[in-house]
């Protein structure tokens, strides 16, 4: 079974600090389906973290913003811009809640991985508390609903005509186009898995080698990866979303 | 540590027969999926759309704000410009009467001058007409005295010789 990860095979070496445990989940069952516990358990708390931070910012609002409400509204300023650099300015309002969300769930998620230390908080199953967004189910998760997301706004920008895309511009190009539709979830879901789950590797590699100072710089870079991840996550989301509403052919919004 | 890796490999394999492993996808999913929604539902309740609110209200505000105070500065710009104007019109005005009081001012004085000296004149004239006259009475007395006193020398002269 793929949970221990053998660092180092020579005799001299081999301990139990030499080996890192991957792929174990404190599962929890509900209703006969099988439940990723740690990834819920750390998902709470970055929901927490949003909306606690979110609440006290919007507590009461001034004119004259100051403090963390000054510093939540440019965060939402952040996204409002990123929304409506992809959809444009017509069409951006909307998703803005779904564009925030995401980037700021990734974001957070990405950062407690990377800054708080859960492996010290021991939970059962040889699981390890990390970062949501480095299970593929919420990465999956969260790109599925970008499909479902631009699926939607399609729709309601151009009814039936959406289907259009698929033979636009010539009709032998469709094969390509559907399977764009697979390919966008698959390559958003498996980046943002693959970046968190290798940047936490590295560090948990580089720890079991030299457990000072050396592990730093890859932490360091964790952050910017972490960051740049989830910056990529909401941007390619807004973009698809823009792309869905705007069409291929079309130039209608500039 | 490559062997590692092949273990690695292998083992993934396996996982997927027994459970676990990187790529188990189960109903933690679709749960997430949902957990995901009701974050974006709460946070656009206490989030985006109260602090949205807040940046397009103050945005507005800004923007009237801004429309006011140029239309006052417009309207203060005018004012000055006509102030500036009533000002010019009357510094005008102004150097017109100093400039017509100094001519009238300098006509006076130079018929005032013109008369006192054509006073001067006439009193000089006059004075010297005076002069004249007594000097002629004065020599026509010197005259008289002059013959008598000769005829007087004239006298003595011829007596004493006599």
């Amino acid at each position: 079974m793929l949970n221990t990860l053998h660092l180092i095979n020579s005799s001299i070496w081999a301990g139990p600090l030499a080996k890192l445990e991957l792929g174990n989940h404190y599962y929890w069952t509900l209703g006969g389906l099988k439940l990723h516990g740690q990834v819920f358990l750390v998902s709470w708390f970055v929901g927490a973290l949003i909306i606690g931070v979110a609440f006290l910012a919007s507590r009461k609002i001034e004119r004259v913003p100051s403090g963390l409400q000054n510093f939540m509204e440019y965060a939402l300023e952040f996204i409002r811009d990123l929304a409506k650099d992809q959809i444009g300015e017509k069409e951006y309002r909307p998703w803005v809640p779904f564009i925030g969300t995401l980037f700021l769930f990734i974001f957070v998620s990405n950062w407690s991985g990377a800054l708080i230390p859960w492996k010290l908080i021991h939970i059962p199953g040889g699981a390890e508390l990390a970062a949501p967004t480095n299970d593929i189910n919420t990465t999956v998760a969260l790109a599925l609903l970008t499909s479902l997301a631009y699926f939607y706004a399609g729709f309601r920008k151009r009814g039936l005509g959406y289907f259009a895309k698929y033979i636009e511009p010539i009709p032998l190009l469709m094969p390509i186009n559907i399977l764009e539709d697979f390919t966008k979830p698959l390559s958003l879901s498996f980046r943002l898995f693959g970046n968190i789950l290798a940047d936490e590797l590295v560090v948990a590699v580089l720890v079991l080698l030299v457990p000072l100072f050396v592990p730093l710089p890859a932490m360091a870079l964790g952050l910017f990866t972490s960051a740049i991840q989830a910056l990529i996550f909401a941007t390619l989301a807004a973009v698809y979303i823009g792309e869905a509403i705007e069409g291929h052919g079309e130039e209608e919004h500039g | 540590m490559w062997t590692g890796l092949t273990l690695l490999a292998v083992e993934a394999a396996e996982a997927t027969q027994e459970g676990g492993g990187l790529f188990d996808l189960d109903a933690t999913l679709p749960l997430m999926a949902i957990q995901f929604l009701i974050l974006m539902a709460v946070l656009n309740a206490i989030f985006y759309k109260p602090l949205g609110a807040a940046i397009d209200d103050r945005d507005t505000y800004v923007r009237e704000a801004k429309g006011n105070a140029q239309e006052r500065l417009a309207k203060a710009e005018k004012l000055a410009a006509e102030y500036e104007q009533s000002l010019a019109g009357a510094r005008r005005e102004a150097r017109t009467v100093i400039e017509q009081a100094q001519a009238e001012a300098q006509k006076l004085a130079a018929q005032s001058q013109a008369a006192a000296q054509q006073e001067a004149a006439a009193q000089r004239e006059s004075v010297q007409q005076e002069l004249d006259k007594q000097k002629t009475a004065a020599m026509s007395q010197l005259e008289t005295q002059v013959g008598s006193l000769s005829d007087q020398i004239l006298g003595k002269l011829l007596g004493s010789a006599a």
